[in-house]
């Protein structure tokens, strides 16, 4: 298995934070039936020409899925795809619906937050 | 041609060793899900007065139908809403379940005719014929679909396909077949508490008791 470049990442933080959610993350993840149902939920998913990128189970399980998998040892590179997943693709308007009651709004928050930490995140004023 | 000691095995102990981890399993996630959620003292439940059926409400309840997921995806919501109930009550109430059932304990469920039960089965795998089509041909379903999901799948319909192959005796080996039926159902009761099948307890436990604007119940928890 190829090693990580873990460099500019305290991937000890992002664990710890991970850690905090642990159950609620690994139930959400568990429970989610890929079934995307939740997709034509999201405005941003429709305004998209359905681009399968938008749907709410895709940045979910691109995002904290990910992060759960890797146990928090990210490189750079991945958490600017969880950055493009939870900030470009997501306006966090709250307004996904998921019919087995997953809360992907939270999630994607959580998603947030660990990437703004780790000093990955939009810089509006830059790019 | 199966080994009698493991024949027996299978038909014997390892049934009710599955139909125990399977109701442990669901009292642990059950028990899990309440321990991270707590009662939200804000919430108080006061259902809207019960209005009298008119054309105002029937219009209403279209309306709101339409924009639903049901209205988005119906051909989705009636398959997997059939798949669902054929895959408990196919098993449930089949004529020679209940047989052996009684047999067992000296208790069984009410039984629907074995042509009933066949035609239940094959409804249920041409509902997981049109979930294996989504997985592989629709985009945004293709998108989160890893090999997971199809073992999953195959999971959910190997007791139908053995018991199908079974009943209508489609291959020589009868014995072979129906260990392989048996052995498919307990895979498939131990898996429920620990893989994705766990739907299975969260959908009842989270839309009935988180508080949300799709709650179905009271919605008086939260997290």
């Amino acid at each position: 298995m190829a090693k990580i470049n873990t460099a500019g990442v305290d991937t000890d933080r992002v664990k710890e934070r991970l850690d905090q959610y642990k159950t609620k993350m690994k139930l959400s993840l568990k429970a989610c039936a890929h079934c995307t149902l939740c997709a034509e939920s999201c405005f941003l998913y429709m305004a998209r020409d359905k681009d399968p990128k938008y749907t709410p189970s895709y940045k979910f399980i691109n995002s904290i899925g990910i992060l759960y998998k890797k146990k928090g040892m990210v490189d750079k590179v991945t958490l600017g795809e969880i950055r493009d997943n939870v900030w470009e693709r997501c306006a966090l308007c709250t307004r996904c619906y998921c019919p087995l009651g997953i809360n992907i709004p939270e999630m994607l928050a959580l998603a947030r937050s660990i990437c703004r930490e780790q000093g990955v995140y939009p810089r509006y004023d830059r790019e | 041609m199966v080994n009698s000691a493991l024949f027996d095995f299978i038909r014997g102990p390892l049934v009710w060793i599955s139909f125990v981890v399977f109701l442990l399993g669901l009292v642990f996630q059950t028990y899990r899900f309440f321990s991270l959620t707590k009662k939200n003292p804000h919430v108080i439940y006061n259902p809207r007065p019960r209005k009298k059926i008119s054309k105002e409400s029937i219009d209403h309840f279209i309306n709101k139908t339409k924009l639903s997921v049901a209205g988005v995806n119906p051909v989705m919501i009636i398959v997997t809403t059939v798949f669902h109930i054929c895959l408990i009550i196919a098993p449930l109430f089949l004529l020679a379940h209940n047989l052996l059932l009684d047999q067992a304990i000296g208790f069984s469920l009410f039984s629907f005719s074995e042509k009933m039960t066949d035609y239940l089965t094959i409804v249920l795998l041409i509902c997981g014929l049109y979930f294996l089509y989504r997985r592989l041909f629709v985009p945004k379903v293709r998108a989160i679909t890893d090999w997971y999901d199809y073992v999953i799948l195959l999971i959910a319909t190997a007791p139908f396909i053995t018991g199908f192959i079974a009943y209508h005796q489609l291959v020589p080996d009868y014995r072979l077949i129906i260990t392989l039926h048996i052995l498919a159902g307990e895979i498939m009761l131990m898996a429920v508490p620990f893989t994705k099948f766990v739907h299975m307890v969260f959908f009842f436990v989270f839309r009935f008791t988180i508080e949300s604007e799709y709650s179905l119940g009271k919605g008086n928890r939260t997290w």
